[in-house]
């Protein structure tokens, strides 16, 4: 890599250049892909791409949606909205982060220590731009710059001031996703300050302010979650006909009766599930059913808008989406009037509305847990008999940030893997230390342009090389399979983009999936295999 | 002229303590925050702060007492503040420099307090321990800052994001420190400043005393004004933020803070300009239950 691109300084961002930054360096994958990428191979964008929207910070466009200005008195009004919108970032507008916020933005020593947890930042060979201070320190120059009082007066002496343009701003916009808000760096600084969390608040000052969120996560996403009633596209009837066939399909395919209550008013439990789930995965929300079912637990889904689909992405952008779906949410369960919401295996979804969404209103609604903690409880009362011997193979278990390092979940999905699992593997490092699978905050849905290349390359670059090593000699050879266990559907979704590009599944039998299809394989009751590629 | 200084000297004391009062005021003034705990969570009991866990691991978490340890946390933030263990377990090269300056620091205030107990009880366990806590003091800070600041100078990594000020910040320590180093080597003991300053006596002192000591009172205003007060900032960051994993449940302190949040924000809309802010959630759909459905209750 050439040294100009290795040493960026902060205001370098607004350095005239094609490409500021281009990868051109990725750390090697450990056998049998160490040959791989030696000199990586991204796909070109389109001259359309180029010319319209930003793709000068790397050469990747996460931001599908921001398309240059057309005069310069739209540029001109595009900094003046982004110098409002920093502003506001930092005043009551935004006042359930001002803490976090503030302090990261007052005290961060530029020490590094952050750097060396990103596994973006380790996956370019040390790439400037993906350090999680630049964006940061890129931010609190123009805040200082324009918002206090020594930025006024001592300027750069003080480290205010950033130049800005189009360019410059476009690139910031993109900087914010790179980053997969595991927030690993946070759980490393040493003056507790969070570079992930002021990721998330740049892609909330464009997104509240000034419309700008790539369409996959907004348009088609939050807006389509809350017009539609899932992120899907799936409507109530359609969900309807869809758990009609899977009652057929799965009743028919694992010769047991599988049902899925709906809209059960006053049951114990509302199962909220990624709707996802459903088109992509069926066997999920399935192995759900079988269990509940098994244990006796008294459960409903709901088809009302939203209901379905329990899904927040706004938790990845924007606040005023993520309170929207969250409220939403838990409207639902109390029109029910179910006792608790159990989350299915949806990381994001988990932290959505167990966590953020406890200090979203003064209201203290109907209560939410983890399907984890909910099935783990299940195993130690004895209420689900299993054979481990039917799950005989590598299983590695992989910890979704969501879960485990932003809301401490731990223990219980190893209790449930030790129980049913006897070649039960942990990659390194592991639980609240782990890394992201790559797909997180989003960027697991985002295949627009060549984006979906920075994902698997560079993004699950790290996760892949645990999930090989976690393995060992076993990884190579065909004729056993093995198993990812990710119990979230982001984490999914960048597996099967990851073993797909890899030909990890096709060549070395790899396979990944949910906790809960697992746990129905083991099942002592359960007469076929349920896992597929076990049939 | 000593006079002056003395009266700076202990203003600027004075002002250390108010400013970094005033700035943790300020700090704990802001509305209460979105939740970002990460953990381990030292104050999580029952054995979960040492492998990170939480109360979410209990099915029906609201309906069990939650375990907290508090001598846990206490002794997770004495690790960070005695060892700085955070740095020296993911940045053991910058911990070395880091640490020795510090500990510097901290015997620095060790021989302040002394050093005026001296003066006004002239043991000599009270004198030793200062002479002690001094000069292992100025060593080991001079030496730590010496080290930052080369560190800052030479690692082009740190040296990318480091701003003048930050250069300023450590070159003003070092005034202080090789100042204060001259001083009480080669010009007269600390002890003989000490009490010219806390009783007024109003004899000269050198100029170089007299340049160390306004030194040190324009570093002690300003500390609280500049980063160099991350000790106000670090209490915050964790016990605050990244430790602060108390759920919203009725009669709880968090419930009413977001009680109060509520009636604030009737005054104070957030007027972000992106259309879909303003949208408000779809009303629900009216899907009949499985009651009214007619089907099982």
């Amino acid at each position: 890599m050439s040294a100009a691109h290795n040493k960026l300084k902060p205001q370098n961002i607004a350095r005239s250049a094609m490409i500021l930054s281009p990868v051109e360096q990725l750390a090697p994958l450990p056998a049998p892909y160490d040959t791989c990428d030696k000199v990586p191979e991204f796909t070109e964008l389109k001259p359309d791409w180029i010319d319209t929207r930003c793709a000068s910070l790397d050469g990747f466009v996460a931001i599908d949606s921001l398309r240059r200005p057309a005069s310069p008195e739209d540029e001109e009004e595009f900094v003046r909205s982004f110098i409002v919108a920093v502003g506001k970032l930092f005043a009551h507008h935004n006042s359930k982060f001002l803490r976090p916020l503030n302090l990261t933005v007052d005290y961060c020593a530029k020490c590094d220590t952050c750097s060396q947890a990103c596994h973006v930042y380790q996956a370019t060979c040390k790439q400037d731009i993906y350090r999680p201070i630049y964006r940061s320190e890129v931010l609190r120059r123009i805040y200082k710059k324009h918002y206090t009082t020594s930025g006024k007066l001592l300027g750069s002496f003080v480290g205010a001031g950033i130049d800005l343009t189009w360019e410059s701003i476009a690139r910031l916009a993109e900087l914010a996703y790179r980053c997969n808000l595991c927030r690993r760096c946070a759980q490393v600084c040493p003056l507790g300050l969070d570079n992930g969390m002021l990721a998330r608040e740049i892609r909330k000052l464009f997104s509240q302010e000034m419309g700008i969120a790539p369409s996959a996560i907004h348009e088609k996403g939050s807006m389509l979650h809350l017009n539609v009633g899932s992120t899907t596209g799936l409507t109530r009837p359609a969900l309807l006909d869809t758990i009609e066939f899977l009652e057929e399909d799965m009743s028919e395919l694992t010769g047991r009766k599988v049902r899925f209550p709906i809209d059960k008013e006053g049951a114990d439990v509302l199962l909220l599930h990624n709707a996802g789930e459903f088109l992509t995965w069926p066997e999920n929300p399935t192995a759900f059913a079988i269990l509940f079912d098994e244990a006796g637990i008294d459960w409903t889904l709901s088809s009302e808008s939203l209901g379905y689909d329990g899904v927040n992405y706004g938790l990845w952008y924007d606040d005023t989406q993520a309170r929207k779906i969250a409220l939403t949410h838990a409207g639902i369960a109390k029109k029910l009037g179910v006792s608790r919401i159990v989350i299915g295996e949806c990381g994001h979804a988990h932290k959505a509305l167990a966590v953020s969404a406890n200090r979203m209103t003064s209201e203290v609604g109907v209560p939410v847990e983890s399907n984890i903690s909910v099935l783990a409880e299940l195993v130690r009362e004895g209420r689900l008999v299993f054979d481990s011997s039917k799950n005989d193979f590598p299983i590695a278990l992989h910890d979704p940030c969501n879960v485990v390092r932003q809301m401490g979940i731990v223990k219980p999905q190893r209790d449930i893997l030790k129980a049913i699992a006897p070649q039960f593997l942990e990659l390194t490092p592991e639980g609240v230390n782990n890394y992201c699978c790559g797909g997180g905050s989003g960027f697991a849905l985002m295949h627009s342009g060549n984006f979906e290349d920075f994902k698997v390359k560079v993004c699950a670059r790290t996760k892949f090389t645990q999930i090989i090593d976690a393995f060992g000699k076993d990884f190579i050879d065909p004729a056993l399979p093995k198993y990812v266990c990710a119990p979230c559907s982001n984490c999914k979704g960048t597996m099967r983009d990851l073993f797909k590009h890899y030909k990890t599944t096709a060549t070395y039998q790899v396979h990944y999936g949910g906790l809960v299809e697992l746990m129905v394989n083991a099942l002592a009751s359960t007469k076929t295999p349920y896992l597929e590629f076990l049939q | 002229m000593s006079y002056i200084i003395a009266g700076f000297i202990l203003l600027a004391l004075l002002c250390f303590v108010l400013l970094t009062a005033y700035r943790a005021w300020k700090y704990s003034r802001l509305p209460l925050h979105a939740r970002l705990e990460l953990y381990p969570v030292p104050k999580e009991g029952g054995g979960r702060a040492r492998y990170g866990g939480s109360y979410y691991e209990e099915s029906k978490w609201w309906s069990k007492p939650r375990t907290l340890s508090k001598a846990n946390e206490t002794k997770d933030i004495l690790m960070e503040m005695l060892f700085i263990r955070k740095l020296f377990d993911n940045n053991k090269g910058l911990w070395w420099v880091s640490y020795v300056f510090h500990i510097g620091i901290y015997c620095l205030f060790a021989w302040t307090v002394m050093l005026l107990v001296s003066t006004i009880w002239p043991l000599d366990v009270h004198i030793y321990t200062a002479a002690i806590a001094g000069m292992a003091g100025y060593c080991l800070a001079t030496l730590g800052a010496l080290g930052l600041l080369i560190r800052r100078i030479f690692d082009t990594d740190l040296r990318s994001y480091t701003t003048p000020v930050e250069y300023f910040n450590l070159i003003l320590i070092l005034l202080v420190l090789i100042s204060g180093i001259i001083s009480w080597l080669f010009v007269c003991t600390p002890f003989f400043a000490a009490s010219q300053i806390l009783f007024f006596t109003g004899l000269a002192l050198s100029p170089i005393i007299y340049i160390h000591l306004a030194l040190l009172g324009i570093m002690l205003i300003y500390i609280p004004a500049s980063k160099m007060s991350h000790y106000v900032g670090k209490f915050f960051a964790f016990h605050k933020v990244l430790w602060d994993n108390d759920p919203n449940s009725k009669g709880s302190q968090v419930n009413l803070h977001l009680q109060k949040a509520a009636k604030a924000a009737q005054t104070q809309k957030p007027e972000w300009l992106a259309p879909h802010t303003g949208m408000v959630a779809p009303a629900t759909e009216q899907i009949p239950t499985s009651s009214e459905r007619g089907n099982e209750p």
